[in-house]
């Protein structure tokens, strides 16, 4: 850590105005005309993947606004955060997209949030301010009450235009067949073969951030499990192991085990749920009935430990709020026999030729394109990017166990399946490590007051790696900045269908497994 | 394909009989919440701590109310475990449909 930081104040001596460090994070407040440059000699010299930026609203206490930009050392479970200072009066900052693509949502974000400009952005349309949204309006600002209601205006939103002799657009959406979230495709065809794609979201915006510096801390914790349905435990661990960080406490062993507990239940459910997914798309019912099945005795199994099916309600700050050790046993027994018959059924699957012919070499994901986009979770593992939050920044638990990180390099179908296959069988190995280890004592410690701090929480949900950046002042949330793994592989989907034939999009689409909710914040 | 015949047979028909045979929810469920008006002293410490913010306590010159509305509970069980008189518990109750808002507002009242 030490030596990196040494070398990037070498390197760029006189653009750094300070530098301040707490618990792994160390901040470094930079000239805001050198900030390309230096996310360049991180991202592309140092090699240190970029995980979120964000802007908070600082006018009335420090006179301006603030980007960060935060940096993962995963090497050394340590953080980098580069901080520019943004004049109210000068709302602009350079846009580093065109060096670092995995920017690209971000920078809109925060033009569209808090109405700072990304100068030189290649894509400057709006992002989540639809086109009926007034100009001038940005809810995160610290003057938008929550209240405002503001006036919809006409306006229109252009799409890439692709044009040649043969070439036809299939618009999707927003409105789907089944019963999911909105989101439109837009594919251009030539025949069969996908040529491009371009996705538009966040038609189901809902103000989390806002809502977050609207909410006492005791309630907060309810609002982070609601964000993205299917990964509460980890929107929830990611939330209060940020409040914890904050308030310097340090909770029972037997909490951190609990943790690690329920994040592995919700890695299975889920993962066995995509898997079914990805048998139902390929019309291989009897696969995914048999997944399916599988699904819900997690599910069952859920329901008995912590009384809600989607395991919501056990975390708060300070540790998690029922015991579950008197449920070590009938934990043990179901996983066991959930183990044995999961295993026997992707040894079916994967010698099913009907499966095979259409989950291999569909939708791959190239390596290059995963990592400049930042993918992350199961996905981008399947293509060859070795990350996992729980082995490169542990928490809870994770420290104490053994366990393996499955990555191929294929990048397609196929190796999204094998790599999530793999996971369930590592998540239940820990899940056993966790429950004949598990430490006697409390449950969870008061947390009456938290200090004013700031601190990062973060957590590996099914999805990937999910990152809580919170600021509190006074005993309330002064800006949360939530980051879902799906933030990160959305734009992911334009890439991996390329090439491949419109009835392969539900595939890959499932493959991807991505969330609307998460996203749509 | 002789496979996937052998455990279709061996694994049977896996679906329950509900609606016919009642699904009774496991014990510790967090299902409807309850409000036990003989144990209720009406403090509204229930109120305070309700994350959505469903239960409201109204007071008139002759009467003290409680409600809770199960449209927007989110059944996280903090009334229950804020109540110092056991007065509101989570059920296992969990078939809330129905057709008007007004029946899906539990109410107690106490006459001063």
């Amino acid at each position: 850590m030490n030596t990196i930081i040494e070398s990037i104040k070498k390197e760029f001596n006189n653009n750094i105005l300070g530098v301040s460090i707490s618990h792994n994070e160390t901040y470094l407040t930079i000239k805001k005309e050198i900030i390309v440059k230096m996310c360049d000699h991180l991202y592309h010299h140092l090699d240190i993947p970029l995980v979120c930026i964000f802007a908070t609203d600082e006018r009335e206490k420090a006179g301006s606004f603030k980007v960060h930009y935060v940096f993962s050392l995963d090497r050394e479970d340590a953080f980098i955060i580069l901080r520019i200072d943004i004049d109210g009066k000068n709302p602009k900052f350079p846009s580093i997209t065109n060096k670092v693509a995995a920017a690209n949502w971000y920078e809109r974000e925060i033009q569209d949030m808090f109405g700072l400009i990304p100068v030189g952005h290649p894509d400057p349309r709006r992002l989540m301010n639809f086109e009926d949204w007034p100009s001038g309006v940005h809810p995160l600002r610290k003057d938008f009450d929550i209240k405002t209601k503001p006036p919809r205006v006409v306006g229109e939103y252009l799409y890439r235009r692709v044009e040649g002799e043969g070439v036809y657009e299939i618009p999707v959406g927003p409105v789907h067949a089944g019963v999911i979230e909105p989101g439109h495709f837009r594919f251009s065809v030539a025949g069969e073969p996908i040529i491009n794609l371009e996705i538009r979201h966040f038609y189901t915006h809902k103000g989390v951030e806002k809502l977050f510096e609207n909410i006492s801390l005791d309630k907060a914790v309810f609002l982070a499990e609601r964000i993205s349905g299917d990964n509460s435990v980890a929107h929830a661990v990611a939330f209060c192991q940020a409040m914890e960080k904050i308030a310097g406490m340090n909770i029972p062993p037997r909490a951190k085990h609990t943790r690690t507990i329920l994040l592995e239940l919700e890695r299975i459910y889920n993962h066995i749920g995509d898997i079914a997914g990805i048998a139902t798309d390929v019309a291989f019912s009897f696969g995914a009935a048999h997944a399916n099945k599988l699904k819900e005795d997690v599910l069952q199994l859920n329901e008995r430990v912590t009384g809600s099916r989607l395991l919501r309600g056990m975390n708060t700050i300070g540790g998690v709020r029922r015991d579950i050790g008197s449920k070590k046993d009938e934990i043990l027994l179901r996983l066991s026999l959930i183990h044995r018959d999961f295993r026997k059924l992707m040894e079916l699957l994967f010698s099913t030729p009907s499966l095979m012919d259409r989950i291999e070499t569909t939708g791959r994901l190239y390596n290059d394109i995963a990592k400049g986009l930042h993918v992350v979770g199961p996905v981008g593992r399947a293509s060859g990017i070795d990350r996992d939050t729980r082995r490169d920044h542990p928490y809870a638990a994770y420290r104490e166990f053994n366990f393996k990180v499955p990555v191929s390099k294929a990048g397609d179908v196929h190796a999204r399946t094998v790599v999530r296959g793999d996971e369930i069988c590592e998540s239940i190995a820990i899940i056993e490590q966790a429950l004949w280890s598990l430490p006697e004592g409390n449950i969870n410690i008061k947390a009456d007051n938290i200090p004013d701090g700031h601190a990062l929480g973060y957590s590996e949900s099914p999805r990937g790696e999910t990152i809580y950046w919170i600021r509190t002042c006074g005993n309330k949330i002064e800006r949360c900045k939530v980051r879902d793994p799906s933030f990160c592989n959305w734009l992911s989907i334009e890439y991996a269908v390329l090439d491949n034939i419109v009835p392969d999009f539900p595939i890959i689409n499932k493959s991807l497994s991505l969330s609307y909710s998460g996203n749509d914040m | 394909m002789l496979e996937i015949l052998k455990k279709t047979l061996k694994t049977g028909c896996q679906t329950t009989k509900y609606p016919d045979v009642p699904d009774v929810a496991q014990a510790g469920f967090r299902g409807m919440p309850q409000l036990l008006s003989d144990k209720c002293t009406f403090c509204g410490e229930c109120v305070k701590v309700c994350p959505s913010g469903v239960i409201t306590i109204t007071e008139k010159s002759d009467e003290k109310t409680l409600a809770l509305s199960y449209c927007g509970c989110i059944f996280c069980g903090r009334c229950e475990e804020a109540c110092q008189f056991d007065a509101v518990k989570l059920t296992q109750e969990y078939e809330l449909a129905s057709l008007s808002k007004e029946d899906l507002v539990t109410i107690i009242r106490r006459k001063l």
